[in-house]
């Protein structure tokens, strides 16, 4: 009882001359009484949060009582006609939708013209949601021989880049589907196991997660851009069709996909190679613009790039909660104002060449 | 979405060193000028009037903190961080109620406030941990150290409300409150 007034007093500067050098030097003799002291302190502290909170949640309150809420909430609360919401809630959706039938119509309605971009003959069987294997995607193999059972032959490798600092890695769908185990590569030559966490048919991307829970990078120099680049924007890449990350630079050629159907995809000039799948596409300013998919395996140069903005839908099913901290839009990076070679550098320590046993 | 927030509200600086200063006028004008804000996000994203009340308030009290522990630079408008604050804590909430999170009507730019959302949630427990500790703690304890740890009544005061024959026989019963209460609050 009266150690523990003695502490209170002490915590709040009570004690006379005499008896705070007293006290003291029975603080510093007697680890026991340190820790009730360090103890107290603590409980005091969040006493005096609660009374904090309380009395600010008091005054809150009565600001609250000022206020006429239910005016503002006619004024300022959503319309209620129904289908003026779900058109508000799913403008997006519903243009992607509108766009797509729309495309379908016109192609129907132009068979005969030709398209004219050569290669597009083996392109034709493509099934519209998925970029088929005749579209050359671009997954390396790495052991073209006849198998020989070595004791880790990756049968496949791809590229992938960090979305964000604690291990979710952006690849092509296409570069881990029907994949037993999938491993990432980074720089160092560091190996992490990752499962496939996500899943997105539609732009051929995958979202991959490094398994070990302990894994961090520092902060993501890049971010992704939410507007579209323009036509002639010169781009660059990196990626892996070696064991080495591989850069190479290029110009957006088209703001549409394959033949000019698929307005999720950019078309670059750019020479890639197998192993290029899923690596980022940037622009001058470090802003991630794509993720490199497929190229037309008879007209070299002709890239095919899944835009940015397809990376926020599929990170938007992830709950915000496991994410991190994330890859924003945005306007400013560190990478903005470096010359080529400096962003490269920098870039490579989010570049991860993905090995895939299938 | 048109709908300008016509409220007058007062300028970041006013807001700041109000808070400093523990003004509570400060404090209402800050509170009714950007409520319609949080509001009208509220409401478009799956919320009533009382979410944004709690979140709004919840908003409000990491502001305070934030400006309070003295490490606060004016780097957005505080606006910004206010509706980017409130955002994220529905956010959570929404994914807590497993409630879809992608399609957000936003309405402001955001600005990335994590690190403080976390602080607040290890607050939040705190509060939640000494409140149910002082519920269950029981009269006269509960009213005792409201006073005194609270409402800053000296012991003379509190043993007179009490009527306790003296200080001493009240500061007894005090410590036997705050033990009763530390026992509590760390079982929880």
């Amino acid at each position: 009882m009266d150690l523990e007034s003695i502490i209170e007093d002490y915590l709040n500067g009570k004690l006379t001359e005499g008896e705070l050098a007293a006290f003291e030097q029975m603080r510093a003799n007697d680890p026991n009484v340190d820790q009730k002291v360090v103890a107290h302190k603590a409980f005091l502290d969040s006493l005096k949060d609660y009374a904090t909170v309380v009395d600010l949640k008091a005054k809150m309150n009565l600001a609250h009582d000022q206020l006429d809420v239910d005016g503002l909430s006619r004024k300022l609360g959503p319309h209620p006609s129904f289908i003026i919401n779900v058109w508000r809630k799913n403008r997006a959706a519903i243009g992607v939708a509108a766009s797509f039938i729309l495309l379908t119509l016109v192609m129907l309605y132009s068979i005969q013209q030709n398209t004219q971009q050569i290669g597009s003959v083996e392109l034709v069987k493509r099934d519209l949601a998925i970029l088929k294997n005749s579209n050359n995607n671009l997954i390396r193999k790495i052991n073209s021989a006849p198998v020989t059972k070595n004791l880790k032959p990756a049968n496949f490798g791809g590229t992938g880049f960090a979305l964000t600092t604690n291990g979710y890695i952006l690849t092509n769908l296409h570069v881990v589907d029907g994949a037993d185990s999938v491993y990432v590569q980074d720089n160092q030559g560091n190996q992490y196991k990752v499962k496939v966490d996500r899943r997105d048919t539609q732009y051929d991307l995958a979202i991959l997660k490094i398994v070990d829970e302990s894994f961090k990078l520092p902060a993501l120099p890049y971010r992704l851009k939410q507007n579209g680049v323009g036509i002639g924007e010169d781009v660059y890449t990196l990626g892996f069709p070696k064991d080495d990350a591989v850069y190479a630079k290029g110009y957006v050629s088209s703001k549409t996909g394959y033949s000019g159907s698929d307005s999720t995809q950019y078309q670059v000039s750019i020479d890639v190679n197998p192993g290029n799948s899923g690596g980022p596409l940037l622009d001058q300013n470090g802003n991630i613009v794509g993720v490199i998919t497929a190229k037309l395996n008879l007209v070299d140069g002709a890239t095919f790039a899944v835009k940015s903005r397809y990376i926020q839908e599929i990170l938007n099913m992830i709950p915000n909660d496991s994410l991190g901290s994330t890859v924003k839009y945005n306007k400013k990076n560190s990478l903005q104002g470096l010359t080529k070679t400096r962003q490269a550098e920098k870039m490579q320590d989010f570049i991860f060449m993905v090995k895939v046993y299938k | 979405m048109s709908n300008k927030l016509s409220n007058s509200v007062p300028t970041d600086r006013e807001v700041v060193l109000g808070i400093l200063n523990n003004s509570d006028d400060a404090l209402n004008k800050l509170y009714i000028g950007y409520f319609p804000m949080v509001l009208q996000f509220i409401l478009n994203n799956n919320g009533d009037e009382d979410d944004a009340k709690d979140v709004y308030q919840e908003g409000i009290i990491v502001l305070y903190n934030k400006i309070k522990s003295g490490d606060f630079e004016l780097s957005s408008k505080l606006k910004t961080y206010i509706y980017s604050v409130c955002r994220r804590i529905w956010l959570k909430k929404l994914a807590q109620q497993s409630k879809k999170t992608n399609n957000i009507s936003d309405f402001e730019d955001i600005i990335a406030t994590d690190v403080d959302v976390e602080d607040h949630e290890q607050k939040e427990e705190q509060f939640g941990k000494m409140q149910d500790a002082l519920h269950h703690l029981g009269e006269p304890c509960r009213t005792i150290i409201q006073d005194f740890y609270l409402n800053n009544l000296s012991m003379q005061d509190i043993s007179e409300k009490f009527g306790y024959t003296n200080t001493d026989n009240a500061k007894t019963q005090k410590y036997k409150c705050m033990q009763r209460l530390k026992k509590l609050f760390f079982q929880s």
